[in-house]
């Protein structure tokens, strides 16, 4: 397992146009990747178109990596994220229907990590989160973990939309109140 | 207020519930505003580790093997995107009684032959009006005004790391390949930037402008459609197109979000021809649609469709890029 610090000299080296560090780079990153475009996506074809475009990205962009603004893992995320979420906005969220979107609560939100494996952003986060209440809480990991729009959170949910529309501004307001910007 | 909408607007857009339609807005927003931009990585900051908790499952190997392939053709760095160029072969013109398509090395190598970069294709043989075009093509990668400086433009093209435009490109399959070798000739004439300079472009719009080049293939008429989508200005410059007495090339634009095709104007006979950019159409819109020329009777299709046979047509699907801003 790489660290930090390991995985910023690889994004400086494959910025430079290392391949090795680049090959490195994407089996230290690869299946935390490719889980989380799995869950947006559905769909194993689509998830790996998406990890080909992401990794020629971050191959093209390694240089304008900023350590300062967060870890290379959560830019490459962030990246991949992004494109999987656009492509579902743009099938008309009809296809993910059929997908293996029907998780129950439980499997939902992820299974709990140890204390000492969380960065100090990460258990801020989850310690802003554990303040919103319970139903609000849910709606925004479920938008996160599953990429689901306000119409699909509503329907799933059955919640009408302008709600899940106040609730997810609201939360996010105050987690960000409670991180303290 | 505005800016608590901006806010909301930049946390829903990073957590992912927006609608397609505002996501293409906060993403115009983030090439065009700097301000916004940064709220958007605040976010990022804030929700960004939640990933920890996915968990992970391993691809299958021949996922590194496709990376892997894209990464060698896109060499020598800074390299752009090959997927878009992927998205745009997949549309086949429709255009009736196409030339043959030339090879598409013929031109891949005219364009490089100014410069000693290594080249994909081994191909040898530069045919002059392959050697003109191209020449036609580099001189794109300028606004109107600049044209006399091309050769500036190609030097300091290389500085720029970041795509400014989004470059249409239509016609066959070999001109598509030919732009995206026309557009990787830019990038990698490489000097590196100075960290400073590299922050100061990360904020840079990416958007603001659209480059279309309309063309049959190497050797044919072109058009190139250049849209700045900041200023709502399009521009057409024809590229070695014979004055059509009694005929006029009229510009489509085609999306499946409108239905039919709609009309940006006929082309002048000028070589720029400038107007207004439709205020109807949005950056998504103009980004997704199919471009179109076809040749009407003189003053443009007398339906608002076309009428005349369709020469060009194609999707966007790379950047150029513009010239760097003064240091």
């Amino acid at each position: 397992m790489l660290t930090q610090g390991e995985l910023v000299w690889l994004v400086a080296a494959v910025a430079r146009g290392d391949e090795s560090a680049f090959e490195q780079l994407y089996e230290a990153t690869r299946a935390k990747l490719y889980g989380v475009l799995l869950r947006i996506l559905g769909r194993p074809e689509l998830a790996e178109e998406v990890m080909q475009e992401t990794y020629l990205k971050v191959w093209s962009t390694a240089d304008k990596f900023d350590p300062t603004l967060g870890s290379p893992i959560t830019w490459m995320v962030a990246m991949a994220r992004n494109r999987a979420i656009d492509i579902v906005r743009k099938k008309g969220e009809v296809s993910i229907e059929d997908g293996p979107e029907a998780l129950s609560v439980a499997a939902e939100t992820p299974a709990p990590l140890a204390r000492r494996e969380m960065t100090e952003e990460l258990k801020q986060l989850l310690s802003c989160l554990g303040k919103l209440d319970p139903e609000k809480q849910r709606i925004v990991l479920l938008a996160y973990y599953s990429g689901w729009s306000r119409d699909q959170l509503s329907r799933k949910l059955d919640i009408p939309v302008n709600t899940i529309k106040t609730w997810l501004r609201r939360s996010l307001l105050e987690i960000r109140e409670c991180m303290g910007r | 207020m505005a800016e608590d909408d901006h806010d909301a607007l930049a946390a829903e857009y990073v957590l992912g519930t927006l609608s397609a339609d505002e996501r293409g807005q906060a993403q115009a927003l983030i090439g065009i505003d700097p301000g916004f931009a940064e709220v958007v990585r605040q976010w990022e900051r804030r929700l960004g580790e939640l990933h920890v908790m996915v968990e992970a499952i391993e691809p299958p190997p021949e996922v590194w093997d496709k990376i892997k392939t894209d990464v060698r053709t896109l060499a020598p760095k800074p390299a752009i995107e090959s997927p878009p160029v992927a998205a745009a072969v997949h549309e086949p013109p429709k255009a009736p009684e196409l030339p043959a398509a030339s090879p598409l090395a013929s031109l891949a190598s005219s364009l490089l032959s100014p410069e000693p970069v290594p080249q994909p294709e081994p191909e040898t043989r530069v045919p002059k009006a392959a050697a003109d075009l191209s020449a036609a093509l580099l001189s794109v990668a300028a606004p109107p005004k600049e044209a006399g400086r091309s050769a500036d433009v190609i030097y300091l093209a290389g500085r720029v790391k970041r795509w400014q435009r989004m470059t249409l490109a239509l016609g066959t399959l070999a001109a598509l390949l030919a732009l995206f070798v026309a557009a990787s000739i830019f990038g990698a004439v490489s000097f590196a930037p100075t960290p400073s300079s590299m922050i100061v472009r990360a904020v840079r719009s990416q958007q603001d402008r659209l480059v279309a080049v309309l063309q049959q293939g190497p050797v044919a008429p072109a058009f190139l459609v250049t849209m700045d989508t900041q200023n709502r200005t399009l521009t057409v410059r024809r590229v070695a197109a014979t004055v059509e007495t009694g005929r006029s090339y009229e510009l489509w634009l085609i999306s499946s979000r409108l239905g039919n095709p709609r009309s940006l104007g006929v082309v002048g006979n000028d070589e720029f021809t400038q107007r207004a950019l439709p205020r109807n159409y949005d950056i998504d819109t103009l980004k997704t649609a199919s471009y179109a020329v076809s040749l009407e009777p003189a003053g443009g299709s007398p339906s608002g469709a076309p009428t005349g046979p369709v020469l060009f047509t194609g999707k966007a699907f790379e950047s150029l890029p513009d010239a760097p801003p003064p240091t």
